[in-house]
């Protein structure tokens, strides 16, 4: 066999702490390297010519790079080794900068051990056996995992490309929190009008099959061959037979019974309800805590109204299967519970804001209800206890966000521009009132963003305090703000009417559930990680899942709508070929070996491994053993370090390779 | 005892079973293992202080296994079996190398069996693994006989053993276990009788590579007897087996029963105790400490 040695100095970065013509010599001499080299950019053209070169010349049967970590230029040696007709499993890297120039500043030292590193490589590249890519075929069909804005232009997008999605969501309708919002920063263009008609479309559209009151249970399988299951849960409708008139909702008699979540508690909804008018399926969900018919068996009233019998209090969940190809995440956002009652260990509450106990101190979502026209209200600005119009209003900014005291180190992005909306639409409905915003920073970077916050300064007078309020507290029914103006740097006490803090996003509750169901990575808030922050925004880390929206970070409306767009192209993407190539790094048992314990089994995060019947003359099993599906297997050798007896061997990081790397040292 | 005879032969006439595996008498204190087939050799049986092997180690090897592969179809195996070889039979079908529905347990009563072939049956003479059990009744079988009678006392010299080591350096510990296994002729005796040793190539016999060195002095058998401790934590049951098989009188089970005190701190838990609990190795709790990663 013939190797070939390249030592790359990385520009300086090597070649600062490794004396990389010492190690390129050395080598020289090691049996069967046949050529050796050092060069100051092995990944640039002329460096890769260098080796493409030298493979012919001294017609070389495998090469080993000294360079950068295999993360960043594996790929690109190895394309070098192919064009010149070289394996590309035939090619190591031994690590010169991340595991030795980079930790190490004694030359004489990193320079030995830059020659151990590359002999190891030397020996393992002697054993490496040439490896195909394996093929696997692909599904063509996405799953879509919520059903706001993003999802929605997610699934629009690859369905309108003419692949078949499963969009599920969570609750009765699709929609998300744009089908609450009132209006739209910076145009103030009406949410609801612009999203109905995407909301129709999904329900219309031929490739897309909608699961509403659905949540995925289990994803198995890996990029291309997912399998996901999706509980759909009762919604005690046949949804064939609903033709959504809503006569069981008016006629209910639990009128008021539960808080309508839709209006963020400000209203009251019956046991049947849809969520709200343009809900998307028009069709009702009972809600078996207050509905009187799972309390005592009685009433009926909706079953006696229906003339298309659609009522069924039998229903049952059901579990639905779905092969699909590539799934997209965009489960969305929550708004931080401001309230102390209510907090979790990993956040604080406010307290001292009093939201929850004065009715008048509401959340943002709330706001947006209130300034809504289909909102409980109609769309005029009453506040919540009494019904009057607020005169002077507050809004605080940064209520959470910004503050690691209470958990959350992050700015939630949106809310300096909703809280310009808000006072401005307070603005114009109120004229003779006075909205004042404490805030910590201005943050409007965005297309007409300043503009519009300018707009609300300038021309509908809001007045901004920069400051933070230390406490509201109630008397002679007004709401007491207590804050400090830190421009003027005086205190500053305002006697408001209506309280409305901006508070933080945050993952909903289960995001860390689902994403442990998916197998993607999350952060410590609870947000799903990108594979890279900046060149692989809307991938995870995980093939062929990809994110979009607020699940990943706090975003606006156009921002969640072009990573939705972003990530169902990655999605085509991937559907471009009918078959995908795998990296052949797979897990293979000696089945002769085997003694079927199954520890691999169990430890398999990828559930790549199955049980196989060994049988004797007469068809009789006389033994079980491990089978590794080649299609599923990720190649991360869980399995080989858990064998016992060594029966099962990683291609590319066989037993003999391993062995020889280590007896090189 | 002879209702375990009759037992037997029942159960063989009536063919639910293919083979009886059992204790036969060789003499007044020593006993032997018996493959017991034929109905009429069910009277050679015994159950007493004396049954000291660990029988369920036969379900690991092919020639008894392909006994229940004879008839036409597949037959299940009977087998006497203290309850500490109980656990050893648990953790055989927790890691799948016989099924529940495969083997019909015939169990005992135990107070306890004497340390060696020959001994007295008396506290000074019992063997380690008796003085701290507290498993007197089988956790599982198929039919039990005999009554529950008390263990004799005896002083704990293993755990005295444990202690001692544990307070020495780790320079002192290092050079008592090299002495103890620079005794070692690799005869694999321990490996040979341990239940849970069923691979069909040991990790020590491969090679290519050859992972562990083989040779019988100090590197050889340092690696085989870490190898031997670490493959087996988490998963022996502490029958004893290995110590009793050791030529060279090697304590094999000072280092299993360290390791199985290591495990039963860390994860409380006790291998071959629950067919409910999964293995230790291969199940995963959020709970688990961190710093341990088994």
């Amino acid at each position: 066999m013939k190797i070939g040695v390249f030592i790359c100095h990385c520009g300086e970065n090597i070649s600062r702490t490794v004396d990389c013509p010492r190690v390129a010599h050395f080598c020289e001499g090691l049996p069967g390297v046949e050529y050796s080299i050092d060069y100051k950019y092995m990944c640039s053209d002329p460096g890769q010519k260098m080796i493409k070169d030298a493979i012919h010349e001294h017609k070389l049967d495998a090469i080993v790079v000294g360079s950068c970590s295999p993360n960043m230029h594996e790929r690109t040696f190895r394309n070098a080794a192919v064009s010149a007709g070289i394996n590309p499993f035939l090619v190591e890297i031994a690590n010169l900068r991340e595991h030795c120039s980079w930790v190490h500043d004694d030359v004489e030292a990193a320079t030995e051990k830059a020659i151990e590193l590359v002999r190891m490589a030397i020996e393992k590249v002697k054993r490496d056996k040439p490896l195909t890519k394996i093929k696997v075929p692909v599904t063509k069909r996405v799953l879509v995992i919520g059903g706001g804005i993003a999802g929605i232009q997610a699934a629009l997008d690859v369905a309108n490309a003419g692949y078949e999605v499963v969009l599920v969501e969570r609750e009765p309708s699709i929609g998300g929190h744009m089908s609450q919002l009132s209006e739209t920063f910076p145009t103030l263009d009406c949410s609801q009008c612009i999203l109905t008609p995407r909301m129709v479309e999904v329900y219309q559209h031929p490739k897309i099959k909608l699961l509403t009151y659905s949540e995925v249970v289990k994803v198995e399988g890996f990029i291309g061959n997912f399998k996901a299951t999706i509980k759909k849960k009762a919604r005690h409708i046949n949804e064939d037979l609903c033709s959504g008139c809503g006569l069981c909702i008016t006629k209910c008699p639990t009128k008021k019974k539960a808080y309508n979540s839709f209006e963020e508690d400000l209203a009251f909804r019956p046991a049947i309800y849809v969520p709200f008018p343009q809900a998307v399926p028009n069709i009702p969900v009972i809600d078996e805590t207050v509905c009187m018919y799972y309390k005592n068996g009685k009433c009926g009233m909706c079953v006696k109204v229906c003339d298309r019998e659609a009522i069924d209090f039998e229903q049952k969940d059901t579990m639905l299967v779905a092969d699909i190809g590539a799934i997209i995440v965009a489960t969305g956002y929550k708004l931080y519970n401001i309230d102390k009652k209510t907090f979790d260990s990993k956040y604080k509450g406010y307290g001292e804001y009093g939201y929850g106990k004065y009715r008048d101190v509401i959340d943002g979502l709330q706001f947006e209800r209130i300034a809504s026209a289909s909102g409980p209200t109609a769309g005029e600005i009453k506040r919540p206890s009494d019904g009057k119009e607020p005169k002077k209003i507050v809004f605080i900014q940064c209520v959470g966000s910004r503050d690691p005291s209470k958990g959350i180190s992050y700015c939630s992005k949106i809310c300096c521009m909703y809280t310009a909306k808000h006072a401005m639409l307070y603005k114009h409905k109120v004229h003779d009132g006075e909205a004042y915003v404490f805030y910590m920073d201005i943050r409007a970077g965005g297309k007409m963003y300043d503009e519009f916050v300018r707009r609300a300064i300038e021309e509908d007078q809001v007045k901004y305090i920069r400051g933070r309020v230390s406490r509201i507290y109630e008397e002679n029914g007004k709401y007491i703000v207590k804050g400090e103006d830190t421009i003027a740097g005086v205190p500053v006490e305002i006697d408001a009417d209506l309280v409305v803090l901006a508070t933080a996003m945050i993952p909903h509750d289960n995001a860390p559930t689902l994403a442990q169901t998916i197998g993607i990575p999350y952060d410590r808030h609870g947000f799903f990680n990108e594979a890279h922050p900046k060149l692989r925004p809307v991938e995870s880390t995980t093939a062929g899942v990809f994110l979009a929206g607020a699940c990943q970070s706090p975003k606006d409306i156009p921002e969640s709508v072009s990573m939705a767009s972003a990530a169902a192209s990655k999605a085509m993407i991937l559907f471009a070929s009918d078959t995908l190539e795998r990296e052949p790094v797979v897990a293979k048992v000696n089945e002769d070996l085997c003694a079927g314990c199954f520890y691999c089994k169990k430890v398999c995060p990828f559930g790549a491994i199955e049980v196989k019947d060994i049988t004797d003359v007469n068809g009789i099993v006389y033994k079980e053993v491990a089978y590794i599906n080649q299609g599923v297997c990720q190649g991360c050798g869980t399995c080989t370090a858990t064998c016992l007896s060594k029966s099962i061997e990683l291609a590319g990081f066989n037993n003999e390779e391993i062995f020889a790397e280590i007896a090189a040292l | 005892m002879e209702e375990l005879r009759k037992y037997a032969k029942e159960l063989l006439e009536k063919g639910e079973v293919a083979a009886v595996i059992g204790y036969q008498q060789v003499n007044e204190r020593r006993t032997k293992p018996i493959i017991v087939t034929d109905p009429a050799d069910a009277t050679k049986l015994v159950f007493n202080e004396y049954c000291l092997n660990n029988l369920s180690v036969y379900f690991t090897r092919a020639r008894i296994r392909s006994l229940m592969r004879t008839k036409d179809k597949p037959t299940k195996l009977a087998i006497t079996a203290k309850p500490c070889d109980v656990h050893s039979i648990i953790a055989l079908i927790q890691e799948n190398q016989i099924q529940r529905n495969d083997v019909h347990i015939i169990s005992f009563y135990c107070h306890g069996v004497v340390r060696d072939f020959g001994c007295e049956f008396s506290g000074d003479y019992l063997a380690s693994k008796c003085i701290t059990c507290e498993t007197h009744k089988p956790l599982y079988y198929d039919k039990i006989f005999g009554e529950d009678k008390v263990t004799p006392q005896a002083s704990d010299k293993s755990l005295a053993k444990i202690k001692e080591l544990e307070k020495m350096s780790s320079k002192e510990r290092f050079d008592y276990f090299k002495s103890e296994f620079d005794k070692c002729i690799k005869c694999y005796a321990c490996r040979a009788v341990c239940p849970l040793c069923y691979c069909q190539r040991c990790i020590t016999d491969k090679t290519i590579p050859r992972w562990i060195e083989s040779s019988s002095h100090g590197r050889g058998n340092f690696a085989w007897n870490i190898v031997r401790a670490f493959h087996l934590s988490g998963r022996c049951t502490g029958c004893g087996e290995c110590d009793r098989a050791c030529p060279m009188d090697i304590p094999l089970s000072l280092i299993n029963r360290r390791m199985a005190m290591e495990v039963k701190d860390l994860f409380s838990f006790v291998s071959g105790r629950s067919l409910e609990t999964p293995t230790l190795v291969g199940s995963f709790d959020k709970k688990d400490n961190d710093e341990i990663f088994m």
